[in-house]
């Protein structure tokens, strides 16, 4: 190119690529400092928040809406959305608990829960991709699709009597300390590190590996950056979309042997309304509905957000009417300043 | 010319329900040759590139490359078989940056597998810097560009690869003067290393310029193919407008020469 084009250039760039990165990192920012603000101010509130047995809670708490949220971020990525991920997180427990009232053993149980997931979201995806149905319609679909087998298959009575092994993924922890006293009854010296959290910590890091460095996360960037493009140039793009609803559905499947294995019973009416909280924590940590934008580590921080708001609002008393409005006002302003953001 | 054409598109087809969107249309390329394609937006011009690019499957017709007969199902199956479109659009993703762009769907990786991005910011660097020596901030998503760095990204994509075939569709329509000088440049340089050019343009001046040969589109049908000092510019735009030749035409080389 020659000079005459040289300042135009410049001009045109700088000052954009000065800020787009910015505005990535300041969201970030944004979205570490509520957190911190929020565990500030629940700890000011309530004497028993700020504790290690109350940390602990939240991350067991948080460990559910995590992996759903991880899910959620692959095909929030993508420009779709997936609603379903409540009820299949239902139907995967149910699933799982009624393998293992037939016989199997625990482990291949999960596994089937995981893999009734998994269905669920390659439905989805081919209900997307071939049938070219709007994903908001096809999940919605789903998602009442997958409630209705769990409550048909149970009768909608919930499966208890599961048997301790059930509840260990969802009970257990790491490096738990018990003390025999002196007087008999054992003391806890430290809780341990709930198997949950470690478990969404594994995904988390697994999802960010699989984003950021394997070939199919850049074409989940590049098709719901520019899904014509992304197509031009060779990725293809149903199988990059299929790829991220089976993602969500085998997440959703993981999260409901957690939350199941947690109770030791399969609640076919259990994780209603998950679903818009996985979307609020990858909206609050930064993706877009509109697509080609979401990290992982940024849906933790939103699931943190949510998981310690939730938390410390029961802590400080606060009625599960107020908490509702409060999550919904936190949700509009999420999504209004990843609007603003794309204004600019 | 003895050697097999570099492409021969043979009455093609395409159409949307009762609309002949391509309609029986012949068309060929040889290597180091520059055709232009000319028509009225809507004349088909970019329907027949897509098809030959493979993201569009005609309903009729033969596409063959270097005499054997191809079938193109995605862009991939064109790519491979050395034919390249720059597109109108650039078909760029926005979020991206200019490497995951210029290798996107090609990715290189490392032997695990990984994608290896230090390679490819390198590798994108050495071609970009033969466009367009003050492209610094590759690392930026590409939404964040100017429209000539854009455009750079999108022709270095183009031309990285073991290219043989290039389509350009309106290559310089986004472009000031100067880089549309360079892109000048570059296709008299492809031109020179054997690679075959279909470029798609509006404008008279550039096809004048650099094609050697014309094929005209007009309501689907493929209305003329002339070389280019066959015809004025008066000619070519009474194909595109009228859809024939004024009546009195005789070659004007021969013309010439009586």
């Amino acid at each position: 190119m020659s000079d005459a084009t040289k300042p135009a250039d410049r001009r045109a760039a700088t000052p954009l690529a000065a800020l787009m990165p910015d505005a990535a990192k300041i969201h970030r920012l944004s979205a570490v400092l509520t957190l911190l603000l929020l565990v500030a101010g629940f700890s000011l509130a309530s004497q028993a928040f700020f504790s290690v047995n109350n940390g602990l809670t939240i991350l067991l708490q948080t460990s559910v809406i995590g992996l759903l949220g991880i899910g959620m971020t692959m095909v929030i990525i993508t420009g779709g959305i997936d609603l379903s991920v409540g009820s299949v997180l239902a139907l995967s427990g149910v699933g799982t608990a009624m393998a293992i009232k037939a016989g199997l053993p625990v482990a291949p149980a999960m596994a089937l829960g995981v893999l009734i997931g998994a269905g669920c979201g390659a439905v989805n995806g081919l209900v997307v991709t071939r049938m070219k149905i709007p994903p908001f319609v096809a999940t919605l679909g789903m998602m009442l699709m997958a409630r209705g087998l769990a409550l048909q298959l149970t009768g909608a009575a919930p499966i208890s009597q599961l048997g301790e092994a059930f509840g260990r993924l969802g009970n257990g922890a790491l490096f738990r300390m018990v003390e025999m006293q002196s007087n008999g009854f054992p003391k806890v010296i430290f809780p341990g590190i709930p198997y949950p959290a470690i478990l969404l910590l594994l995904v988390a890091m697994g999802a960010a590996y699989m984003l950021r460095r394997r070939r199919i996360g850049r074409h989940i960037y590049a098709t719901g950056s520019n899904e014509e493009a992304a197509r031009l140039s060779g990725v293809r793009v149903d199988q990059t979309k299929l790829y991220a609803y089976v993602m969500s559905g085998a997440l959703a499947g993981l999260a409901g042997n957690v939350l199941m294995s947690r109770l030791v019973t399969a609640q076919p009416s259990e994780g209603v309304m998950y679903e818009l909280d996985a979307i609020a924590a990858a909206v609050i940590g930064g993706a877009s509905l509109s697509g080609g934008v979401g990290t992982v580590s940024g849906t933790m921080i939103g699931a943190f957000i949510i998981g310690i708001l939730r938390n410390g609002l029961n802590m400080a008393g606060v009625s599960a009417f107020i908490q509702q409005i409060v999550i919904g006002a936190v949700v509009i302003g999420a999504v209004w300043i990843d609007q603003m953001r794309n204004r600019r | 010319m003895s050697q097999p054409p570099l492409v021969e598109m043979i009455g093609i087809e395409k159409h949307f329900g009762g609309v002949r969107a391509v309609d029986h249309v012949s068309l060929d390329l040889f290597p180091g040759e520059v055709v232009g394609v000319l028509g009225h937006n809507g004349a088909g011009k970019s329907c027949l590139m897509r098809i030959l690019a493979g993201a569009m499957i005609p309903n009729a017709g033969e596409i063959r490359v270097n005499g054997s007969p191809v079938s193109f199902a995605d862009p991939n199956d064109a790519r491979e078989a050395g034919i390249e479109t720059i597109y109108q659009t650039l078909a760029l993703a926005d979020h991206l940056d200019a490497p995951s762009n210029l290798f996107l769907g090609r990715e290189l990786k490392t032997r695990l597998g990984n994608l290896d991005d230090a390679r490819m910011l390198a590798e994108s660097r050495k071609v970009l810097a033969r466009l367009n020596p003050n492209f610094k901030n590759l690392q930026d998503p590409v939404s964040s560009l100017s429209g000539g760095q854009r455009q750079v990204i999108a022709i270095a994509r183009a031309i990285y690869f073991d290219t043989r075939v290039l389509i350009m569709d309106e290559p310089t329509a986004a472009l000031g003067p100067s880089e549309t000088a360079m892109v000048a440049n570059l296709i008299r340089q492809l031109q020179s290393e054997g690679i075959g050019i279909l470029l798609v343009s509006h404008d008279m001046h550039d096809v004048f310029d650099l094609c050697d040969r014309v094929v005209v589109m007009n309501k689907g049908r493929l209305v003329g193919a002339h070389r280019i000092d066959e015809v004025t510019k008066d000619d070519v735009l009474s194909l595109i407008v009228k859809g024939e030749l004024p009546a009195d035409w005789t070659a004007r080389n021969l013309e010439a020469a009586q």
